[in-house]
């Protein structure tokens, strides 16, 4: 039996059994509430009503806001109900209407077994409602009840798109906080792990969670941290985005300076590095900090291949960087300016090449490379079926096309597909974005000063590199600054039991991992 | 000073080396044999040692002022006036010697890359670019040139592939042209061997032990002496000495010649890894410029100096426009960069003795 008496339709189908209550009583707007009011007035609850009245107001009467009256069958008096309808699960609170026995508030406890608080703070009831709490009144005014009930609206785990790996975990983040505090949780049972709750967003209220390892993690870098976060002031903080450039140290920069990651075992992996993690409510997607470049270039896969394999495609990865940045740049530089450093046998090969091409090497490059950014950025927005045709179309026949047809040379095919695969195996989703962007000031540097340009284009990005900083923490370490010892995890990766000591970069207050793992002795 | 821009003797070492190796590299063996003979390399040995008195004393002055510049403790051995002129010829000699960088530069590249590119254009990209990179602080400077340091090597491992083809024989006889010329010639090398001057700077912002510093220091000279010899040493091997006279970047005469399977003109490739040194030193030296500037001018931070400094010396170094201009500026730079950065510290240093002993000796009467 429930008590709804509403003229919304959500509720209609129960409305069929309200009559079989002795006080059943809703509102939804304001001219209801006030007739409500006068009906009621008798009934020594006006204080109650009062405070209805004030949180109905203080939500513009949104008419979600709903109201619910119960009679305790032990003493008659009544019992007010205030949640917001569409952010709480009914289902929870339905026990609380089929009850015919004596009961009081405490067996109310018991029945619905969840979160059910007593509490006399009156300011914050605007705050738990909008965190899908209940809020009972009871005739007993200098206090009320508040009831956790949550509505599931997250969809499964499941792995994460764009950072799937081979062998390991296939477990990612969802879109709530609390699943996604569980998924760390599960990998790090350890009393060391803090969750610490802050609040950013006048208006949306955004959750921000940060998790560190109380034993590991800097002291000085939490509280850099939270004062960081703690010093956003918008009325709407909406997406990771938004918190993630409120608090890096450089907005100028192509180079993420957070992680993003929907891994729990990445997490959880440089949680015990000394990092922090940053969780937003309703995103699946988790910030890491203070990061330096390497660990863009890091994937849980490394560590599931044998180390040589691990370290191989490390390398490849690394190297990719420069294929991507570089590579169309080097192209255009020889062959605009430095002829001469092709070797001869390549000469006549690419000069029946070049040859017939109307257009500056330059503009081929830009031409193809737009190209693919525009197949890239179609592909995304359409749905998987269609997505695949697009490429198939993009790929093969444009690119097969635009060579038959002479505009653009074959050779340059081959430079520009290179250059987009490079850029597609670096396993962080920004850092790709970054390093694709960064091969069109190469690609114009190349063509106006040729080797020179390019150089000069290295030494700017590397010298950005060496003074960009993550929350205090050098980017580009263990290079530069360089630290031999922490060269282990970075451009290679040694065996597990070499990893006995964490990076230093990020300061941890235990340097040594403690790994003993192969204690065992060759019989 | 803030303690947080500090460096360690080991980045020291790293920002010597890459302020001492610098836009010489290339004509060096054929400066040296213009004069020496073969025994240039003698010569340029000899240099690296009387360097080693200049070296200490930078080192004995910057432990006698602690945590300070040459622009800061110069008034106070001089007194402030004279300080203060001295300051300034100072500054001027190291905005010389950061446009001699930008137009010997400018001659390789216009000589081996782009014959057609207007002076300017391609002085302005160099400068431009080291203005970026000195606006910050001595720390993040030190932790790049460390980081292109093992581009040392590459050039390194391309001049030694000339090893496949040497004659050993040219080299002999050792010492015919005659020890005064040998150590007349030391004072070409010298030049070429300038850059540990920018200590003056970066010792004060390097931490740790005094000897480790000096220890620091010493090093970089050695590597550097011994990295110049090597190459000055193998050009005079590779090439017989009638050849030479006729080639003056002998370095790039001699990578010319070999070609790889998928590599043609070696020359090229080396001549960009070695646009990184040259980087490197401007770098250094605008740096040390703009520093004393901010002093000059009483700045609160010499990035509001780093785009003036590297602007000047791009205009005035695209003024020499014909061989011999260039040649008269770098020879006439040269000697003042050599009165300026290896025998004015030593000067210095007297006096300071001087000074302190007479303090010392008013304060003990």
């Amino acid at each position: 039996m429930t008590f709804f008496k509403k003229p919304k339709k959500l509720l209609e189908q129960k409305s069929t059994e309200k009559h079989q209550e002795p006080n059943p009583s809703a509102r939804t707007n304001s001219s209801q509430n006030s007739q409500f009011e006068q009906e009621k007035s008798n009934n020594q609850n006006k204080t109650i009503n009062q405070l209805l009245a004030e949180i109905e107001e203080s939500f513009s009467s949104s008419q979600d806001l709903q109201t619910h009256w119960i009679e305790m069958p032990s003493d008659k008096s009544d019992v007010a109900l205030i949640f917001l309808d569409s952010i709480i699960d009914k289902q929870k609170i339905n026990p609380l209407f089929e009850l015919d026995k004596d009961i009081d508030l405490r067996t109310f406890e018991k029945v619905i077994n969840i979160d059910f608080r007593k509490q006399t703070d009156f300011t914050n009831i605007e705050e738990l409602l909008l965190q899908s709490y209940t809020i009972i009144f009871t005739k007993d005014t200098t206090c009320y009840y508040s009831v956790f009930t949550p509505i599931k609206t997250e969809r499964d785990i499941s792995e994460p798109d764009n950072e799937a790996v081979i062998r390991g975990s296939h477990e990612g983040f969802i879109e709530s906080m609390s699943t996604n505090i569980a998924l760390i949780r599960k990998r790090l049972k350890s009393q060391k792990l803090v969750v610490k709750y802050l609040k950013v967003g006048k208006e949306t209220h955004t959750n921000v969670a940060m998790l560190y390892m109380s034993d590991i993690a800097n002291p000085e870098l939490l509280h850099e941290m939270e004062r960081r976060i703690n010093s956003i002031e918008a009325d709407a903080v909406m997406t990771p985005g938004n918190i993630e450039e409120s608090i890096e140290d450089k907005t100028f920069s192509l180079f993420p300076q957070t992680l993003s990651t929907e891994r729990p075992d990445r997490v959880a992996a440089n949680l015990m590095e000394g990092r922090v993690a940053l969780l937003y409510d309703s995103s699946p997607t988790v910030n890491i900090a203070p990061v330096n470049f390497f660990v863009f270039y890091q994937t849980p896969d490394d560590y599931n291949k044998r180390w040589m394999l691990g370290s191989f495609y490390r390398l490849i990865r690394l190297f990719s960087f420069y294929i991507a940045i570089g590579l169309p740049a080097f192209y255009i530089a020889v062959v605009s300016f430095h002829f001469e450093v092709i070797p001869s046998a390549l000469v006549l090969l690419m000069k029946s090449s070049l040859e017939n091409i109307p257009y500056p090497p330059l503009f081929e490059a830009l031409v193809m490379e737009l190209t693919i950014e525009l197949i890239r950025e179609a592909a995304i927005r359409l749905p998987t079926r269609i997505g695949s045709t697009i490429a198939i179309v993009g790929g093969l026949v444009i690119g097969d096309a635009v060579v038959k047809a002479g505009l653009i040379s074959n050779l340059m095919i081959i430079v520009v597909a290179t250059t987009a695969i490079a850029a597609y195996t670096v396993p962080s989703n920004e850092m790709s974005l970054a390093v694709r962007l960064l091969r069109f000031p190469f690609m114009v540097a190349a063509a106006t000063f040729g080797f020179l340009g390019i150089i000069f284009g290295l030494i700017i990005m590397f010298f950005h590199l060496c003074r960009l900083y993550s929350f205090g923490t050098p980017y580009f370490a263990p290079l530069a600054p360089f630290r031999i010892g922490d060269l282990k995890d970075t451009i290679i990766r040694l065996p597990f039991f070499k990893m006995n000591s964490r990076p230093e970069d990020i300061r941890p207050l235990k340097k040594d991992e403690d790994n003993h793992t192969r204690k065992w002795e060759k019989q | 000073m803030n303690s947080s821009h500090t460096i360690t003797h080991r980045q020291l070492f790293f920002v010597l080396i890459q302020s001492q190796i610098g836009v010489g590299v290339l004509s060096l063996p054929y400066t040296l044999f213009a004069k020496a003979k073969t025994d240039g390399w003698i010569s340029l040995l000899l240099a690296g040692i009387f360097i080693q008195f200049s070296i200490l004393a930078i080192w004995k002055l910057c432990e006698m002022y602690p945590k300070q510049t040459i622009f800061d403790f110069m008034p106070k051995i001089l007194g402030t006036k004279l300080g203060l002129l001295l300051n300034i010829l100072f500054i001027v000699h190291l905005f010389s010697v950061c446009i001699v960088i930008l137009i010997l530069y400018n001659n390789i590249v216009s000589k081996w890359i782009f014959f057609q590119t207007p002076r300017f254009i391609v002085i302005i990209i160099l400068a431009l670019t080291c203005v970026y990179c000195i606006t910050c602080t001595a720390r993040e400077i030190a932790r790049f040139l460390m980081l292109v340091s093992p581009l040392l090597l590459i050039l390194f491992f391309f001049v030694g592939y000339a090893y496949t083809d040497v004659h050993l024989l040219y080299a002999f006889p050792v010492g015919a042209t005659g020890i005064k010329t040998i150590i007349s010639t030391s004072t070409d090398a010298l030049i070429a061997l300038l850059g540990f001057d920018t200590a003056l700077v970066f010792l004060a912002y390097t931490e740790g032990k005094s000897t480790s510093k000096l220890k620091a220091m010493s090093y970089t000279s050695l590597c550097v002496t011994l990295f110049y010899c090597f190459v000055t040493f193998t050009t005079y091997i590779f090439f017989n000495p009638v050849e030479i006279v006729i080639v003056p970047e002998p370095v790039l005469y001699m990578l010319k010649a070999f070609s790889f399977k998928f590599l043609e003109r070696t020359d090229l490739i080396f001549l960009t890894i070695w646009i990184v040194s040259v980087t490197t030193s401007l770098i250094s030296y605008l740096f040390f410029t703009a520093k004393g500037v901010q002093t000059l001018f009483k700045l609160h931070h010499h990035k509001s100096a780093a785009p003036y400094v590297g602007i000047i010396c791009a205009l005035i170094a695209s003024i020499p426009g014909s061989k011999l201009d260039v040649q008269m500026w770098s020879k006439t730079i040269g000697m003042t960069a050599m009165i300026f950065s290896a025998l004015f510290p030593i000067l210095l240093l007297l006096i300071a003795i001087i000074r302190k002993r007479k303090e010392k000796g008013a304060a003990s009467t």
